[in-house]
């Protein structure tokens, strides 16, 4: 290896030396390194193997085209794989290691694969496994299915770890003017010229410094030149972003960015985020993505020690390390000459080899040799480049680093997220930017435009543009800037060497192992359109999305056709631009807060008083009160018992309730409840059911009189928000005339039940007024408004969900502790308790009263055994849809309550009730709720079987639970298990 | 009115702590819940709405009712045109209106209402809120309604910051994730 650091040179620090992990030995870089600049000074020439034949691969490029130094960085919960070693920045302690390899990158036993690479072209792994003789004969997926695992793990790029991420991510906006992306000369000086005329402007750069290429360069003026411009964008107030990529634009100027805010980081501090996601809305957006130097496809093109021209002189230019010392440079343009020259000036001696006739003038002395008319053959070496077969001379020409320039290619993915065709333009030989009416302006080599000083003057030509776009009267800078500026003599189109009588393995998609002779294969295997040449071939489908190998491609599939690359197009590419982590995309949307938690203003009561919490939804809510050495069974059979013999307290505060206001509420409630609301007296409640347009019952609930003009809804908690939005939008939209406004103010208010015989006796205790709570004052369904001891206002309804004499009590919601000390502390001489969710799920189902369980959306009011609450009287929203007879069909599943035969077994929710002997299918209906009954004396269930109950009376049927591979006999009864006339809730 | 002697307990009690949090020696976001928020909702019907407003305007203490989207204030009455119908007022009782006029809805108890301030509080709050906060787009006075991690909220603009509503139920989730972001400017709870 002849790489070597520099004395001098570069903008690295050499004053502070970080030390670093490679493949378990230590090495080391300096600040401003990058892991590739760092790897190449330490001698390291394999970095990876490749994706299909383990073929070694060393640093390609410097930037976010890698196809070669690909690592796994970090170790546990932070191993992340596919890191391009170019664009990550060195930190001490960084560890790195080469993937896709076994058992180490020198050594890898999946090199074979490399030995029968003729036999595994494209499309070999799915022509041999799908379909395969004399298993399938043809057609069938079963063998791939088998062997999908096998491949893919053969193939494959870097594991990821399977630890939960252990960093933070976030979102964030912004919004500007203008969002300039790329910091070389044309975004600098787009942004510079922006910002004094009055705009907002960031700025964003997916590398560590500002400055593109004028990073690159080697004489001191261009740095003398990217610091004026930095200082004078400062001084005009550009916001600028290092670090981040411009992933995908969108719609509407909606760009997508990410921000690397630790990844180069030895010790971030815990507070800070590892990547931002960012969402940036602005007027204009300027492109100033540059340009990518393109591949030449000739034999061995993937051998360690071949690079990118300019990636050579970044090297050396910015990171101080010399990359060869023999060097040879293959060209079909002017571009790289000055690398050449630099490098040579550096010590390295220097070879070119120019396919064109016509080569520019190199001074006598300096040290670059020119060869024209020659072009490159095959490389030699396996694990790094020692010699080069070309035209130029005969034999192998011995050389440790081969440069390669086969022209560029503007980076125009932005544009192509945005639908943008792209143009062929083949003087320069590349695509470029389309015509579009969208406010996006293309500056600097992303518009074809080679020479730096050429693109600051393209930048401020796109800011001038946008500028007048938004109505600033700014004149544009005079000088015509003519595509292909910056090259002396025209590009010589050259993809790929091919040499009659031999065969070359060239690579077309180093990433993805795609050769020439795949692409060819397309051709014969019948492909034609460039989308489905990417699809068969894979090419341009890896992380690097074809940015290197897609033009060679499309030029060997245009050849094929005997067509123009014109006329072939281009694939379009889609966001991201580069990739973009998980984390990133989910943000702060992980464990806890992976959706918002809602919380009633009973939680921490609750809490404090032993309550275990569960979700349902999002809320959090009480799930049953343990007392010691109790299990979930043990407490809720005990809290149903206790709310059916003396007195049980209930946080529902997550019931929906929905304030309707208003002189028409009257008429408003009686079109959207099935059953008669008109003339619903002050100070009662009546239970409703609300069916949607097809007839489908939407939700049940009650809804209070307090008022002439003023009612409370409550609905359920599953579909609370779903029954606001639907009145929300039939007051808008289909009936705007009446006078009524809805509120949701399941916020406002706290809310308890206070269920069982004694729940009369509680209530007396805690109300102001216990003359209020008689059977009298309030009886079934009664409505007060009245203040609890402490002046806390209160409206109590005698609704019962339990099927006991029951109260729903609603205090302002930062009461609610205060009325739950009130309660509790009047319910236990009475040997009361507080019930969870499960032990209101057991006294429901002792009911047979309906919830979301089983309000699923696809079940008639019929359906649900409430048939009688239809009705006939006036018409209401759903009454037409919901006789159709396919919904009054007799057969259809009806809600039945359900017994084991044998009282001692037990069944679950979700399980399938079957005809005994005919267990299959969806059987004849399903259980939505089981719980054990402490006042049946057994477990129980409810849910829907065909038919309904009478279908099935003095029948045995069967719960099948396939899960856990049970069957129980059971019986079908009526829904209402428990005191079925309601004695226990109306007397 | 919903008032009482006993004492009203907010949503985020149970991490509400006082003190300086997060990146050392900074203080870039101040947040601090206004306690015992008093807030009413004002509706009109389309053919009076004029009469509501002046109504309205009368009883916060201001010159005119705000246009849609703003909030005009006198000391801490507030009075915030929340949709084109309906107002939400602040820091005043609001007695009920005749029925053919509009509908008066007691809110107080809702909401949590924090104040977000310091020099970073506009870029911490748009880590969540996709609105622009810049102070030339929105400037003291403007109201908007937004998603705030999933949550519908409403946000207004004082002249001493940010003034957010929580739905109460999700306060906490939110202010935790106040919390969590404001933690890499430094931040204050007030």
């Amino acid at each position: 290896m002849s790489a070597r650091r520099l004395s001098h040179g570069g903008r690295i620090d050499r004053a502070k030396t970080i030390s670093f992990d490679w493949e378990g030995r230590k090495l080391t870089g300096y600040p401003g390194d990058t892991l590739a600049s760092a790897l190449m000074a330490g001698g390291q020439r394999v970095i990876g193997r490749s994706f299909k034949y383990h073929r070694p691969r060393g640093i390609m490029s410097a930037g976010v085209e890698e196809s070669g130094a690909i690592v796994t960085l970090g170790d546990g919960a932070w191993r992340d794989p596919n890191v391009k070693a170019t664009t990550q920045e060195l930190y001490d302690g960084l560890v790195a290691r080469g993937q896709h390899a076994w058992p180490n990158l020198h050594f890898d036993m999946g090199g074979v694969a490399n030995f029968f690479s003729r036999f595994l072209p494209a499309g070999f792994y799915y022509k041999t496994f799908m379909g395969m003789p004399p298993f399938e004969w043809g057609s069938g997926t079963g063998w791939w299915m088998r062997y999908e695992k096998l491949i893919r793990r053969a193939a494959g790029m870097g594991t990821a770890s399977r630890a939960p991420d252990p960093d933070a991510y976030e979102h964030a906006h912004a919004f500007c003017d203008l969002l300039v992306v790329g910091s070389g000369p044309a975004g600098l000086s787009a942004a510079l010229v922006a910002a004094q005329s009055g705009l907002e402007v960031i700025l964003v750069e997916q590398d560590f410094e500002f400055g593109g290429d004028l990073l690159n360069q080697a004489n001191p003026e261009s740095e003398t030149k990217r610091i004026e411009l930095l200082s004078a964008i400062h001084t005009a107030g550009v916001r600028t972003m290092s670090r981040t990529t411009a992933f995908g634009l969108y719609e509407n100027s909606v760009a997508g960015l990410v921000e690397r805010v630790t990844d180069h980081l030895a010790n971030p501090a815990d507070y800070l985020p590892r990547q931002r996601f960012w969402t940036v809305r602005s007027k204009q957006t300027v492109l100033a993505t540059g340009a990518l130097e393109r591949l030449i496809a000739f034999g061995n093109n993937d051998r360690p020690g071949i690079m990118s021209a300019n990636a050579g002189r970044t090297y050396l230019n910015r990171y101080g390390v010399l990359p060869g010392e023999n060097i040879i440079v293959v060209t079909n343009n002017d571009s790289p000459y000055q690398p050449a020259l630099e490098l040579a000036k550096a010590g390295a001696t220097v070879h070119l080899i120019d396919a064109r006739t016509t080569t520019p003038e190199l001074e006598k002395g300096c040290g670059v040799s020119v060869k024209s008319e020659s072009i490159p053959i095959k490389a030699h070496g396996s694990k790094g480049i020692r010699g080069l077969e070309s035209t130029a001379s005969e034999g192998i020409q011995s050389c440790d680093l081969l440069l390669v320039s086969g022209g560029w290619s503007p980076v125009v993915h932005l544009l192509s997220h945005r639908g943008i065709k792209l143009v062929w333009d083949a003087q320069i030989a590349c695509f470029l930017p389309g015509d579009t009416d969208a406010p996006i302006h293309v500056a600097g080599s992303a518009a074809g435009i080679w020479g730096s000083k050429d693109c600051g003057a393209s930048g401020q030509v796109a800011a001038a543009k946008a500028l007048g776009q938004l109505g600033h009267d700014i004149k544009l800078p005079t000088g015509k800037i003519s595509r292909g500026s910056g090259w002396d003599l025209p590009i010589k189109p050259l993809y790929e060497i091919k040499v009659p009588g031999r065969k070359l393995q060239s690579f077309v998609d180093l990433q993805h192992d795609v050769t020439s002779e795949d692409v060819r294969l397309a051709h014969r295997e019948g492909f034609q359109s460039v989308e489905h040449l990417k699809r068969f071939t894979t090419l341009g489908m890896a992380t690097d999305q074809g940015k290197m190998g897609n033009i060679i491609g499309m030029a060997l599939m245009a050849e094929a056709l005997g067509k123009n690359i014109h006329d072939m197009g281009t694939t379009t590419f889609r966001p991201p631009y580069t990739p973009v982590s998980l984390g990133a995309l989910g943000g702060r949307h992980v464990d806890s807060n992976f959706r918002p938690i809602r919380r009633t203003p009973l939680h921490d009561w609750n809490l404090s008083n032993g309550a275990i919490m569960t979700l349902a939804g999002l809320w959090d809510r009480p799930w049953y009160f343990p007392r010691e050495g109790e299990t979930i069974e043990d407490a809720y059979i005990r809290e149903a018992t206790v709310a059916r013999k003396s007195v049980g307290l209930c946080d529902i505060t997550s019931l929906g309730k929905i304030a309707v206001q208003g002189p028409d509420t009257a008429e408003f409630l009686n079109r959207i409840y099935t059953n008669p609301f008109a003339k619903l007296s002050i100070g009662k409640a009546r239970y409703g059911i609300m069916l949607r347009d097809d007839g489908m019952v939407m939700d049940d609930g009650t809804c209070w009189r307090l008022t002439e003009t003023d009612y409370f809804m409550t609905t359920t908690t599953a579909h609370a928000a779903t029954v606001m939005v639907w009145l929300e939008e039939l007051l808008q939209v289909r009936w705007p005339d009446l006078k009524v406004h809805v509120t949701s103010v399941s916020d406002q208010w706290a809310g308890c039940t206070v269920a069982g015989p004694n729940s009369r006796a509680v209530l007396e205790a805690c109300v102001t007024d216990p003359t209020l709570i008689s059977n009298e004052t309030c009886p079934f369904m009664g409505v007060i408004e009245t203040t609890l001891t402490g002046a806390i206002p209160s409206r109590i309804a005698r609704i019962s969900f339990s099927g006991e004499l029951a109260f729903e009590v609603y205090v302002p919601s930062d009461y609610g502790p205060s009325m739950m000390d009130l309660l509790f502390n009047a319910s236990k001489p009475l040997d009361g308790c507080l019930y969870g969710l499960e032990a209101l799920g057991t006294l429901r189902i002792e009911k047979g009263h309906v919830t979301g369980a089983e309000l699923d959306g696809r079940v008639t009011i019929e359906d649900a055994g409430l048939g009688k609450m239809a009705s006939k009287q006036k018409s209401y929203i759903g009454d037409v849809l919901r006789k159709r007879p396919v919904m009054l069909d007799k057969n259809r599943a009806r809600l039945v309550g359900i017994f084991p035969k044998d009282r001692t077994q037990r069944f679950n929710a979700g399980t399938i009730l079957c005809k005994p002997g005919a267990i299959s299918g969806f059987g004849e209906g399903w259980i939505t709720g089981a719980t054990y009954s402490p006042a049946l004396g057994h477990w129980i269930g409810i849910g829907f079987i065909s038919g309904g109950f009478e279908s099935w009376v003095g029948q045995t049927v069967v719960v099948a639970d396939p899960v856990r591979d049970q069957n129980i006999n059971v019986e079908i009864v009526l829904p209402q298990m428990f005191d079925p006339a309601g004695k226990r809730s109306h007397d | 009115m919903i008032s009482s002697p006993i004492k009203r307990v907010s949503a985020l009690a149970s991490d509400y702590t006082r003190g300086r949090f997060g990146a050392d020696g900074k203080i870039g976001v101040v947040l601090k819940e206004v306690p015992d928020l008093t807030l009413y909702q004002v509706a009109a019907w389309p053919d009076n709405l004029a009469t509501v407003s002046a109504k309205t305007a009368e009883a916060t203490g201001v010159e005119a009712a705000p246009g849609p989207g703003r909030a005009v204030w006198k000391g801490n009455h507030v009075l915030l045109r929340v949709e084109p119908l309906k107002f939400w007022i602040t820091g005043i009782f609001i007695p009920q209106l005749p029925s053919t006029e509009g509908t008066v809805l007691d809110l107080s108890h809702s909401r949590t209402h924090v104040r977000v301030i310091g020099p970073q509080a506009q870029i911490m709050l748009n880590r969540y809120l996709p609105l622009d906060l810049r102070n030339q787009s929105f400037v003291p006075g403007s109201v908007a309604s937004t998603a705030f991690h999933h949550v519908g909220i409403t946000l207004w603009r004082s002249e001493v910051g940010f003034e957010l509503f929580l739905p109460r139920g999700f306060a906490l989730s939110l202010w935790g994730l106040l919390r969590q972001s404001a933690a890499q400017f430094g931040y204050e709870v007030a």
